[in-house]
């Protein structure tokens, strides 16, 4: 299908776009070869840790790391998140951004956010929590989608509009780790545009005005608008074809907004999946009529062999494609949000307690000096892409390690990170 | 398409040239698989995170040869891929602008975000993207060594004729028809933006003023395209607008084409327009229904207005064009943006089925010589307004030896 | 070459090696022979033998399966010159390649010799089962290229002879043409005189001079015309044989490819037949699988847009956001990234530097 091909030299496809297997060991990866730096930084910094240590009983977690077991002591008790608590963690920053992008006059755009999101998620892919904590990263990912989504406001005023007290300088910190991260495609492919043309079109065929699908040209609009008026009834009673129309586009657009946004549905599915998907649980004999009215009825292949005019050509593509729609509806429908659910949100509290431990001493953007996270990035990026020599990270490390010092003595007492605890983006 | 039952797939994947798809898709290759291939190698690479080792991937994958040019923003070099020294690539290396207290600045945003997306023989590939040290954004560009469009305008000694515009046109039109259907907005053609390849074609270049569009209620800037190539809508402060303005500015490329010289080339934003207004006629409610409306609409003396110029007046300016490409180009010029033609109707004109033939790549006339190239990366001809002004986004291979 | 008659009527007493008849007693004998073996036998013997199908030469110790129909008249007295043409003529039809297909002269002159050490061995029956298996595995490989030259070579005889009539032709229309203008100028001269001759009878004698230079003048006029004339015919002959030339070139392009047997042929690349040009270069606008683009949608929310002239006026176009939301509405719908995708990483996996094979694979499939 040509509307296909043209998504396939889209960026979101080409590089964003994975297997549920890829995806899990893409982030496997991640999480080891951070849980791996965290520890030899740590190692590093042994002053920082005993203080740590003896108050960790909170929250110990023998034996989830195993590989570590046979070295030394010291990094067995150095407790790293696992990717599944990399990923609660990291779609709990999600869900601020959603409130962040909210506190703002106007509002920010729904696709600015949406995109800021995608950001994150992409992000994380290959950057670790451990490394990075998501309280910096995250405004400065919703920065960045101001711009590359042509909503721009200057850095002063974004910053100024963050709760709290945060300087343009903190937000903008880790932009170049972000874009980098993000493998430099900033286009995000969503399902919102997708979802106006459907219900554009489910409203023409109510008013009898839809043209026949290219590849079904024994479609009339008379016919069309008789099917649409004997589909099986809403979930929720309607006055009206238009009335459910504008209900389930409602609906639907909310699971976008939320749902698709909080799961790795952009990982997985393609917009116009993820739409349809979100549409099939919002009317499910509505948007089922739909896709019939571009893949033909249900049809069967098996009737017989020579009466292949009456197959359905699309027979196949529509089989695969139910089952794909079930699937992301089913995972659209998993989501529930982590602050309305005081279950999740205990796990999350352990997760933030758990960070505080094996959080990367050397990480860049969770400190306020992006003079000095420069530094390592470009110690990073030398031309060799060779590991930075090793008088450098020493010297580096030294640093961290008085820097962490000083910051557990100020905000020592604060062991959950203020925000988590009153849930509140910043302070 | 396993599930297809149409045996016609869409030609866009065919017809890209494959050195764009060959990197391109190395790069696709490099998202998915690259973690995975890493993780088959023996020794991790501890001392990086993930992401700085795919970016490294990236960036060992390409040589810088040589310096071809710099400017105030970006440094241009010519470069190759390690694997293949007879690859050609141009390596533009962003500096940070230390102006600019915004981060990345948006005219680099919008060069990566929409190259990212578009492949197309008639727009300029962007191959890779990567970071070197102190936070630099190299991008890795097609190299196009046969300078661009305004080079061979200007050139006494080159001599081309109707059949040459015919091809440089479909070219051109093609690039942006391209981009239209993808929904991207160019707002900055010129004849030095449309870059040569080394096999003669034409390929659009510098994305810094890109954007998406379509979307109702969303205002977009005034202040793009440079003036000479500016439509009247924007002149005249239009928010809302279409792929018409690009096609305005094609048909003032086609136009120089054929004059050899800028055809409207406007001091100010208010001489341009009635520089316009004395070419094409004044513009008012009875040939552009509310253009009284927009917000910088400057009512003119009635005494001074010049009535809509008519097929005469272009046959007449342009007779190289002759009476069908006349036709074209005042389609293209049309003062009322929607009764301007569309990228995608001016390709179905019949002026590129008609004698005479366009010339064939490798027949095009071209520029011999060297040129500096310092100038092209710092100067940006005729555009003083907007927050782009010092924008430098020129890329220029034409310092090749 | 010897006529037929000559051969026929050569010797009183030659006779028949199978029926011993001699031309004495039958002066209307003809000799036949096969170019399997070359034997001679007349023809009456060729009837007998042969007419009810293929049998054996009747020559002693000679094995060959003959057949009636390759039995011709004999061109040479010679019988061993005559199976030499023969073969020449064999091989050249085959190894029928041209001077222009060769990189060089030298390649070129490699070949012909080659070509004559071939018809040497199989006229000196030297290697004649590898020779003709050559030959054979040519034949099959460059079928096309030999039947081109073939063409050429007849178009070349056929076009000598043409050229050859046309330019007769254009001698007698160009010699007509002289006469007839000839006879043409001195009837205008005559007439010309006379009316001069008349106006000076009548006119008066200060006249006279003008009069006679002015007929001068009409003379000189015509001749001129004439000479640009006959330089626009030769410069149209120029033409039309330059036109000629170029036709037979585009047919060599056709031809060669290298071949295992010879050396030194010039690559040449096919001729990419002249297309008409496609402003969209192979693109198919405006084509869609999944929906059917209208002009309008009804949409309450777009119906203020619908209603503002200022919108309109600076060109805002609903009907571009009709099409980018329909398309995105659908772009992507038959994409299944579970397959897609785990068929790229295998593929990638199997060759992990991405040939351009792959890579397309990877970004088209």
């Amino acid at each position: 299908m040509i509307e296909d091909d043209i998504y396939r030299t889209s960026s979101q496809f080409r590089l964003w776009s994975y297997t549920e297997a890829s995806l899990k060991e893409l982030r496997a990866k991640t999480n080891a070869i951070a849980s791996e730096r965290a520890r030899t930084a740590i190692r590093r910094a042994p002053s920082a840790q005993p203080s740590a240590t003896s108050s960790a009983a909170g929250t110990p977690q023998p034996g989830s790391d195993g590989e570590t077991k046979k070295t030394e002591e010291k990094a067995k008790e150095i407790d790293c998140l696992t990717p599944e608590e990399e990923l609660v963690f990291v779609r709990y920053y999600c869900e601020k951004t959603l409130e962040l992008g909210e506190t703002y006059k106007p509002p920010l755009p729904t696709m600015v956010r949406a995109t800021a999101i995608q950001y994150l998620r992409r992000f994380y892919l290959t950057n670790s929590p451990m490394t990075h904590h998501p309280k910096s990263i995250m405004a400065c990912a919703l920065f960045l989608a101001t711009k590359t989504d042509n909503y721009y406001m200057s850095l002063r005023q974004f910053a100024e509009g963050i709760p709290g007290n945060t300087t343009a300088e903190e937000v903008i910190s880790p932009e170049f780790l972000i874009m980098q991260g993000l493998r430099f495609t900033f286009d995000v492919r969503h399902p919102f545009r997708g979802l106006e043309g459907g219900i554009m079109e489910l409203s023409a065929i109510a008013q009898g005005q839809a043209p026949p699908a290219p590849h079904l040209p024994n479609q009339s609009p008379q016919q069309l608008l008789q099917q649409i008026q004997s589909i099986a009834p809403p979930p929720v009673a309607c006055s009206s074809i238009a009335d459910r129309i504008a209900r389930a586009h409602g609906t639907t657009r909310e699971t976008l907004k939320s749902a698709a946004q909080m799961t790795d549905a952009y990982f997985l599915y393609t917009p116009s999946q993820i739409w349809l998907s979100a549409f099939l649980l919002a009317d499910r004999p509505l948007a089922e009529f739909y896709l019939d009215t571009k893949l033909g009825g249900p049809l069967t292949q098996t009737t017989s062999t020579d009466q292949s005019d009456l197959q359905n050509p699309l027979y196949e593509l529509r089989v695969k494609l139910l089952n794909v729609l079930t699937e992301c509806s089913a995972l659209l429908n998993s989501y529930t949000p982590l602050s309305s659910d005081p279950d999740q949100m205990k796990g999350l509290k352990r997760i933030a307690k758990k960070l505080f431990y094996c959080q990367n001493p050397e990480g860049k953007g969770t400190k306020r000096d992006s003079a000095q996270s420069q530094a390592v990035a470009a110690a990073a990026a030398t031309d060799s892409g060779q590991v930075t020599s090793e008088s450098e990270s020493e010297r580096l490390a030294k640093k961290r390690k008085l820097e962490l010092e000083q910051k557990l003595k100020t905000n020592g007492s604060d062991i959950f990170g203020p925000e988590l605890a009153t849930g509140r983006p910043k302070e | 398409m396993a599930a297809s039952p149409f045996t016609s797939r869409s030609p866009s994947m065919t017809v890209a040239s494959p050195n764009t798809l060959r990197l391109r898709a190395s790069a696709a290759q490099n998202g998915v698989v690259g973690a995975t291939q890493a993780s088959s190698t023996p020794t991790l690479n501890a001392g990086q995170e993930l992401t700085e080792q795919l970016n490294a991937d990236v960036r060992q994958r390409y040589v810088k040869d040589k310096k071809l040019g710099e400017g105030t923003y970006a440094v241009v070099y010519l470069g190759h891929l390690r694997e293949d020294p007879s690859s050609f690539v141009a390596i533009k290396k962003i500096k940070v602008n230390a102006e600019y207290k915004d981060g990345l600045t948006m005219d680099a945003i919008r060069e990566v975000k929409y190259l990212q997306e578009l492949s197309h023989p008639n727009v300029i590939a962007l191959h890779d993207v990567f970071s070197s040290k102190d936070q630099n954004l190299n991008l890795v560009l097609e190299f196009l060594p046969r300078g661009d469009l305004e080079m061979l305008i200007k050139d006494g000694d080159i001599q081309y004729g109707a059949a040459d515009i015919k091809a440089w046109m479909g070219m051109l039109i093609r690039g942006v028809w391209f981009c239209h259907e993808n929904f991207v907005l160019h707002r900055d053609i010129k004849p030095n933006n449309l870059l040569i390849a080394s096999d003669g074609e034409v390929k659009l270049a510098d994305f810094g003023l890109a954007r998406s569009f379509a979307d109702p209620y969303l205002n977009m800037t005034h202040q793009v395209i440079t003036r000479w190539y500016r439509p009247p809508e924007l002149l005249y402060g239009a928010r809302q607008y279409s792929g018409a303005v690009d096609v305005w500015s094609m048909g003032m490329v086609f136009a120089e084409l054929l004059l050899r010289v800028p055809f409207v080339a406007g001091n100010t934003d208010l001489d341009q327009i009635s520089k316009i207004s004395d070419a094409f006629g004044t513009p008012a409610e009875e040939n552009w229904p509310g253009v009284t409306q927009l917000p910088n609409y400057i009512p003119t003396d009635p005494a001074h207005a010049v009535p809509l110029q008519g097929r005469d007046f272009f046959l007449r300016q342009f007779p190289t064009a002759g009476p069908v490409g006349a036709d074209l180009l005042m389609s293209m010029c049309a003062l009322d943006p929607r009764k301007r033609t569309t990228a995608y109707q001016a390709l179905c004109h019949n002026w590129w089925t008609m004698d005479p033939q366009p010339t064939r790549n490798e027949d095009l006339p071209r520029k011999m010589g060297t040129k500096k190239m310092g100038d092209d990366l710092s100067r940006r001809g005729g555009d003083d307004d907007g927050p782009f002004k010092n924008a430098a986004r020129q890329l220029d291979f034409g310092a090749m030896k | 070459m010897a006529s037929k008659d000559d051969l026929d009527h050569r010797d009183e007493d030659e006779v028949c090696p199978v029926c011993k008849s001699s031309r004495y007693l039958n002066p209307n004998m003809r000799f036949l022979i096969n170019p399997e073996c070359y034997h001679k036998m007349c023809e009456s013997c060729v009837d007998r033998i042969f007419s009810s199908g293929p049998s054996n030469c009747p020559v002693a110790g000679c094995r060959k399966t003959l057949r009636k129909n390759k039995f011709r008249a004999q061109t040479f007295e010679d019988i061993g010159v005559e199976r030499e043409v023969d073969i020449r003529r064999r091989v050249m039809h085959i190894l029928n390649r041209r001077e222009e297909e060769f990189d060089s002269k030298r390649a070129y002159d490699d070949f012909l010799e080659q070509r004559e050490e071939m018809i040497a061995n199989l006229v000196s029956r030297i290697d004649v089962a590898k020779t003709e298996a050559q030959l054979q595995k040519y034949a099959s490989e460059n079928m096309q290229s030999i039947r081109t030259n073939q063409a050429l070579e007849e178009q070349e005889a056929s076009s000598f002879q043409a050229r050859m009539t046309q330019e007769q032709e254009e001698a007698r229309l160009r010699r007509q043409l002289a006469r007839e203008q000839l006879e043409n100028e001195r009837r205008e001269i005559q007439a010309s005189r006379e009316d001069m001759l008349n106006r000076l009878a009548a006119g008066s004698s200060a006249d006279a001079a003008a009069i006679a230079r002015e007929g001068h003048k009409v003379l000189l006029k015509k001749s001129s015309a004439r000479r640009s004339e006959e330089d626009r015919i030769r410069q149209k002959q120029a033409a039309l044989r330059s036109e000629m030339k170029r036709g037979a070139g585009a047919g060599e392009l056709a031809g060669p490819s290298d071949s295992g047997l010879i050396k030194g042929l010039r690559k040449i690349k096919t001729p990419e037949p002249e297309k008409p040009y496609d402003p969209f270069m192979g693109y198919v606008p405006e084509k869609r699988d999944y929906y059917t683009l209208q002009s309008s949608y009804p949409s309450t929310y777009l119906d203020r847009i619908r209603n503002d002239t200022r919108m309109a006026a600076g060109g805002y176009d609903l009907k571009e956001y009709y099409s980018r939301t329909m398309l995105e509405a659908f772009a992507g719908l038959g994409c299944f990234i579970g397959e897609e995708v785990s068929r790229r990483d295998a593929g990638a996996e199997v060759k992990p530097a991405a040939t351009a094979g792959a890579a397309m694979a990877a970004g088209g499939e």
